[in-house]
């Protein structure tokens, strides 16, 4: 599933994320690939990321827009989804 | 047993060709790298 930054995502369930100087290291259970995070920001973007109606909303509320950096962090959520890294929070129907 | 080296699949700024120069290179950073370790014994 393509990486929508209007959606809301969260850390996987299935990825532990040890905290380590440079950022963090992921690594998924299931698919047995080591993430590296290279920025403590990122990770504070990716635990906060439930806790925001939307990724986009999550970077908001993180990264300074005058920094110009939005888009790196939106790359990086992206590669991210894409490693299963992060995952979209499925809404259950009511 | 077999141990591989392992895979890097997407790695940080080429560096080839790069001088003293290019460090603004560096700060457009890639956050993300993502390796595989697979036939790894031991990691964990």
């Amino acid at each position: 599933m393509p990486f929508d930054p209007a959606d809301r995502y969260r850390l996987s369930p299935r990825v532990g994320l040890r905290p380590e100087p440079f950022g963090a290291l992921a690594y998924h259970y299931d698919t047995r690939r080591l993430v590296f995070l290279k920025s403590n920001d990122l990770v504070d973007l990716v635990r906060s990321l439930e806790d925001h109606d939307s990724a986009a909303a999550a970077i908001d509320a993180l990264v300074d827009p005058s920094t110009g950096r939005r888009s790196t962090y939106l790359t990086a959520l992206a590669s991210l989804c894409e490693s299963g890294v992060v995952e979209p929070m499925l809404e259950s129907a009511a | 047993m077999t141990v591989t080296e392992p895979t890097t699949e997407q790695t940080t700024e080429a560096v080839e060709g790069q001088d003293q120069t290019t460090d603004e290179l560096v700060t457009d950073d890639v956050l993300v790298e993502e390796i595989s370790i697979d036939g790894m014994c031991g990691v964990y």
